[in-house]
């Protein structure tokens, strides 16, 4: 009982209840010993799970039309506000941070039904590919213990694969969903920028953060999406476009005939590990096999991706970052508020950040800095268009992309901790669908020799998150027979 | 190319309103240096007459009415943003004076 059509059932035949389903996964995660939680919201949990059993005593079945979640234990990465509920974002300067508001996407969730269970661990302010970077500890892989299980929304991965929420909500940066659902094994997706409102989402940064569903299945995933999807005043960056109808398309059987998919000769060449190519390869064999088409084609700026990324996430993160100056909220240590300079204040407060973080505040204001913003932000912004409109030529081609999400499975603990450039060329397959505000996800499509998950990467034109769930749903069910295409 | 110096990590880090250990100073210039060099390769793109891209979907923006909307109080009847606030007086947050 795994999946939220599973639960469901099971709830109808009173086979369980809310309350005794909330209280197993909570117990799960309490004992977990790999650190995928930071907080936990046991009685607000226990409270939604009454309420829900309640009204299933009153209606005999499960209202899934107006609550498509109802029941559902979820975990929300602890970048997202909710009220009441400590949000530290994997920081020790947000150590006692109460948000006294909830984001958008989790009042969606909310009202559709979900528990939320607690916040998970991330690599402090969404900051790492590991999660190595938290001020709360790291958070271990859930199946290898000596790896790490990815970042920065690696709370969120891992949870979901050791079954310690049914679904949770990660934010993807610049691959922060994608790269720890690979590394764990379950469906990560980033939807088009706009998609999901952001308000509530503390920002790393903006132009490229996306909140997003971590899942099992495919089906799960596209339910969460339909109902975090819509326009939300509160974010004037939030599209004013229909929510999507993601679990709906997940049940269509896509049209392979006329699908084409687009294999960019940039993300086969070199550094890759055979494992994941061979991986790639079956994949894209088994659509072939369905009638689609693959085409080769080349995206030539994306080799320039991770430098761009590096620089305008650092600038926009020292410009977000600002707002932790300990005055409104964060940790006022008792040498900060000694001092009468304010200088010395905002410093004593802000040496809480860690180590990564103080290195990207450190780049992106070098990056603005007076004499230096042309070289660097304005040029890398200019190379972002550049990778936009390589996109937007492929796509006129090519219905999606696809390719690893990594260049290896999930690697050892510390591994690349001493060394961040290291850390950075890393995500150089996940960044640049955050540089053009592109749909992508992360499904699991094999394993390599140790048992590590391997990632399939697919990549859609803006806003077309249904045709995506849609080939993905049928990728996901390969094999059992069902989804063949005509 | 532009090579930071340990002078420069401690004038850029103090513009940040960062204090960092001597260790830090040290090991942060060795690792954004090889960060810049890294990202010096843009320097070899063709830009000329691109228009930078600073926002995915750049010029579109979905505005709200400027409405005045009530504060969000607390059980205490103070509005909850003061909440977290870790020194505050009245209905204000507290710093050190400026002057």
């Amino acid at each position: 009982m795994r999946t939220i059509r599973q639960i469901h059932e099971a709830l109808e035949k009173k086979k369980i209840s809310v309350v005794e389903l909330t209280r197993d996964y909570l117990n799960s995660a309490q004992k977990s010993k790999n650190g995928e939680y930071i907080t936990f919201c046991e009685e607000r949990a226990l409270q939604q799970a009454q309420e829900a059993d309640d009204l299933l005593r009153l209606e005999k079945k499960v209202p899934w039309a107006q609550k498509p979640l109802f029941g559902i234990p979820i975990g929300l990465k602890d970048n997202l506000t909710l009220d009441g509920v400590r949000t530290t974002c994997g920081s020790k300067i947000l150590d006692h941070y109460i948000p006294p508001y909830t984001a958008s996407a989790v009042e969606r969730l909310e009202s559709a039904g979900a528990v939320i269970l607690g916040k998970l661990n991330m690599d402090e302010f969404g900051m790492g590919g590991s999660n190595e970077n938290s001020a709360f500890g790291p958070v271990g892989h859930p199946t290898h213990s000596d790896r790490v299980p990815g970042g920065s929304s690696g709370g969120s991965a891992a949870a979901v694969r050791a079954n310690l929420c049914v679904a949770s909500l990660g934010s993807d940066t610049g691959g922060s969903i994608r790269l720890p659902a690979s590394y764990c094994g379950v469906v990560g997706i980033k939807p088009t920028y706009g998609r999901i409102s952001r308000y509530g989402l503390i920002a790393f940064a903006s132009s490229l953060d996306q909140i997003g569903p971590l899942a099992r299945t495919v089906e799960d995933a596209a339910r969460l999406l339909d109902v975090l999807s819509g326009y939300d005043p509160l974010d004037s960056t939030s599209s004013n476009i229909p929510p999507l109808q993601a679990y709906l398309a997940s049940q269509s059987v896509p049209h392979w005939n006329r699908l084409r998919f687009g294999l960019p000769q940039e993300y086969f060449s070199g550094g890759l590990s055979l494992e994941i190519e061979k991986s790639i390869q079956n994949a894209m064999q088994w659509l072939e096999s369905q009638g689609a088409q693959l085409v080769p084609l080349s995206l030539p700026s994306s080799q320039y991706a991770v430098a761009v990324y590096y620089l305008i996430a650092a600038c926009e993160a020292s410009s977000n970052l600002a707002r932790m100056d300990g005055v409104r909220f964060g940790v006022r240590s008792q040498e900060a508020a000694e001092t009468t300079d304010l200088t010395e204040f905002y410093q004593k407060i802000r040496s809480d950040f860690g180590r990564e973080v103080k290195r990207r505040i450190i780049l992106g204001t070098f990056a603005l800095s007076l004499g230096y913003s042309d070289a660097y932000y304005k040029k890398a912004c200019q190379v972002r268009r550049k990778i936009k409109l390589d996109f937007d030529l492929a796509f006129q081609k090519v219905d999606f992309i696809i390719g690893p999400v990594s260049s290896t499975t999930a690697y050892r603990r510390g591994e690349k901790a001493i060394d961040p450039l290291k850390m950075y060329l890393n995500d150089i397959f996940t960044v640049p669908a955050n540089l053009a505000g592109l749909p992508a996800m992360s499904l699991p499509c094999g394993e390599d020799q140790e048992g590590l998950p391997i990632g399939l990467h697919l990549l859609a034109p803006p806003f077309c998150e249904e045709q995506m769930i849609s080939v993905a749903q049928a990728f996901s069910k390969r094999g059992e027979g069902s989804v063949r295409g005509f | 190319m532009i090579e930071l110096n340990e002078k420069l990590t401690c004038q850029v880090a103090h513009l940040a309103r960062l204090e960092l250990t001597p260790l830090e100073v040290k090991v942060f210039t060795i690792q954004l240096n090889e960060i810049i060099q890294y990202v010096e390769k843009l320097q070899d793109v063709d830009v000329q007459g691109v228009v930078p891209l600073v926002h995915p979907f750049d010029g579109i923006a979905f505005l709200r009415e400027d409405d005045i909307k009530e504060s969000l109080l607390g059980l205490d009847g103070k509005p909850k943003i003061l909440q977290s606030a870790q020194d505050i007086f009245e209905d204000s947050f507290k710093v050190p004076s400026i002057f």
